[in-house]
């Protein structure tokens, strides 16, 4: 092994896309889990399903038709999802909310499997991003580039929204005490709403640039969920802070970890989430004080 | 705390009769189908003392019953100790990792227990998918039943073996209630209630919920050394966190905090599962949607929902005793 600093390049590089990439889907779900105090476990299946679709509207429309609109039919499924299921499943209790969502798991694990079958699909990376970059020393793909740029943009007009705009003032009031805020005269259903759809979109977005580096399986949502599961974790529910940290705490740990100690790599992540577990139950940066 | 009533005897009744006449009528198919029920059903009892009776819903018995299968697999085929001994060994263990998940998990509540357990869960499965010492993804074949020829039993008679995990169901049964009826269960059942009351009359908390869920654990490792010897060949998928929300699905479907429903709902989710498997390949789809119904119907579960129609018709106690828990209440204390 060359240890070298070109491979250390390489290596946090790596981390990097790993991390934006389970930024997009954890951001979802843990602002829909502050705002709404909902456990959604079918969000990896969101993620699987935006794969699904990027790869049937690219195999119509070629790569970006499936990038720009499977973001768009996740939300709409989440649109569904939440008039039929999880409007009236809002008042139980987190068990309740779990084994519901964990049944939507089953349901759309197999209607995948019904629309798509069982064989894994593969669409291509675009021509405008096939190559090669040569960045900081390294070559890198240059998809593996632009995901790591399409997550810290997203990062970013998220941080810029919920801090700058009244919109986002509204989330972060709602985050913090719905009941108080539905008393100022915000409309809070609405906005659970809004940001559960977004949130479905984001799911959707992180299928579809996920698709061109994994093969698309029926079963990717549930190899995502644990990770994205563990980033909210440890990063604290309910806050964008908690959410690209907690993200690149498990990119730079599980990139690095296999490297260093690929022996330990898989039990040092959880390893990790048990520590803050027990010295702060709430994860680092929790969404209330 | 956990008390019989009419109806629940009557259940028991006729579960255990149903069993038997299974055990001793089917072929081998069926008794194979019969030893699936009971080890599942060991699984869910332990997973019905701690989620129904402490409100400690736990995502990690699955991975406890692995470990409970793979102690058996190494003490008795690598370590070369003898069956009973190692049977032994391995409750020990799990019930040891068990104690130590309760005790960290103790100050966290619902979601993050749930997601605590998760992640000793999948420590767990990480660990044995890794060591090579556990045979990683091809898993260890090769595993010995308990040799009781001393009193004339052939374990590797599939009739023998499931009347075996009968008999050690029943056992189980008997613990589970005598654990909710002691001291300790009576506690358990207080914590959930109102956790700072039970502090503030003078009990441990966290020992109460580490106790009991080292107990939970023990029960769940005697089912997967009983699961290693059924198959006589493990995998690291006996540890995947989907194992332990399908236990968590079949504590449900039963009706949870009833002890007799998981019963109930281990052979329904069975016998469910190999009818549509034999139908169609998306059984999961159904089962799924199932689930949904079930929770979205606010019955707790399938025995929940005959205990509040009829359960008033074989006890006036009873009448009183459902009207007061709520199952709603009970999944919002989870």
């Amino acid at each position: 092994m060359a240890h070298d600093l070109g491979f250390w390049t390489l290596q946090a590089l790596n981390a990097l896309q790993l991390s934006m990439l389970l930024f997009l889907l954890s951001i979802g779900l843990t602002v829909i889990f502050g705002l709404m105090h909902f456990v959604n476990l079918a969000h990896g299946s969101l993620y699987a399903l935006g794969a699904y679709f990027a790869a049937s509207l690219a195999a119509v429309g070629g790569y970006w038709m499936g990038f720009f609109l499977a973001p768009v039919a996740v939300a709409g499924v989440g649109i569904l999802l939440y008039s039929g299921l999880i409007k009236r499943m809002r008042k139980s209790g987190p068990m309740a909310q779990v084994l519901v969502t964990f049944g939507l798991i089953f349901v759309l694990l197999d209607l995948t499997r019904i629309f798509w079958g069982d064989l894994a699909l593969a669409i291509d990376v675009p021509t405008l991003l096939g190559g090669r970059l040569t960045f900081l020393g390294v070559e890198y793909p240059t998809y593996r580039l632009f995901i790591i740029v399409l997550g810290l943009a997203i990062f970013g007009a998220l941080a810029f929204v919920l801090s700058r705009t009244q919109i986002g003032a509204m989330i972060r009031a709602g985050v913090d005490n719905d009941a108080m805020a539905a008393c100022l005269g915000i409309n809070v259903e609405r906005l659970f709403f809004i940001v559960f759809c977004v949130g479905c979109a984001l799911a959707g977005l992180a299928g579809a640039v996920a698709a061109p580096l994994l093969s698309v399986t029926p079963d990717m949502g549930l190899q995502i969920l644990i990770p994205t599961l563990i980033v909210i974790v440890i990063g604290g529910l309910g806050s964008l802070k908690g959410a690209i940290a907690g993200s690149l705490i498990y990119g730079f740990v599980q990139t690095f970890g296999a490297v260093l100690a690929p022996q330990l790599a898989s039990v040092l992540i959880y390893a990790l989430l048990a520590a803050v577990l027990v010295i702060k139950p709430e994860g680092l940066f929790p969404a209330k004080g | 705390m956990f008390r019989h009533n009419t109806l629940r005897y009557t259940a028991l009744v006729l579960l255990a009769a149903g069993a038997l006449f299974q055990a001793f009528t089917a072929e081998y198919f069926g008794l194979e189908i019969l030893t699936e029920i009971l080890i599942l059903a060991m699984l869910v009892l332990a997973l019905d003392i701690v989620a129904g009776f402490g409100g400690m819903v736990s995502l990690c018995h699955g991975a406890l019953m692995g470990v409970g299968a793979y102690a058996y697999a190494i003490l008795s085929t690598k370590a070369g100790i003898a069956p009973p001994v190692a049977m032994a060994g391995s409750i020990a263990l799990t019930g040891a990792a068990a104690w130590v998940i309760g005790a960290i998990g103790s100050r966290s509540h619902g979601i993050y227990f749930i997601m605590a357990t998760l992640a000793f869960g999948q420590m767990a499965y990480s660990y044995v998918f890794e060591a090579p010492i556990f045979g990683g993804d091809d898993g260890l074949g090769g595993i010995s039943r308990l040799d009781l020829s001393v009193i004339g039993v052939d374990l590797n008679d599939s009739r023998s073996f499931a009347l075996f995990c009968l008999a050690i169901l029943g056992a189980v049964y008997g613990a589970s209630v005598l654990i909710l009826r002691s001291g300790l269960g009576r506690s358990l059942t207080g914590v959930m209630h109102n956790e700072q009351r039970m502090r503030a009359l003078g009990l441990t908390v966290w020992r109460v919920k580490a106790d009991v869920f080292g107990l939970s654990g023990m029960i769940a490792g005697l089912a997967g050394a009983l699961a290693a010897q059924h198959i006589m060949y493990i995998s690291p998928g006996l540890l995947s966190w989907t194992v332990s929300g399908e236990a968590l699905v079949v504590v449900i479907l039963g009706g949870l905090g009833t002890l007799v429903g998981p019963l109930i709902g281990a052979a329904a989710f069975v016998v469910l599962k190999h009818e549509l498997s034999s139908v169609t390949t998306y059984w999961h789809l159904v089962v799924g949607a199932i689930l949904i119904a079930v929770v979205m119907s606010r019955a707790n579960g399938i025995f929940g929902w005959i205990e509040s129609r009829w359960g008033g018709v074989f006890d006036r106690r009873l009448a009183d005793a459902t009207r007061k828990q709520e199952p709603e209440e009970a999944l919002n204390d989870a």
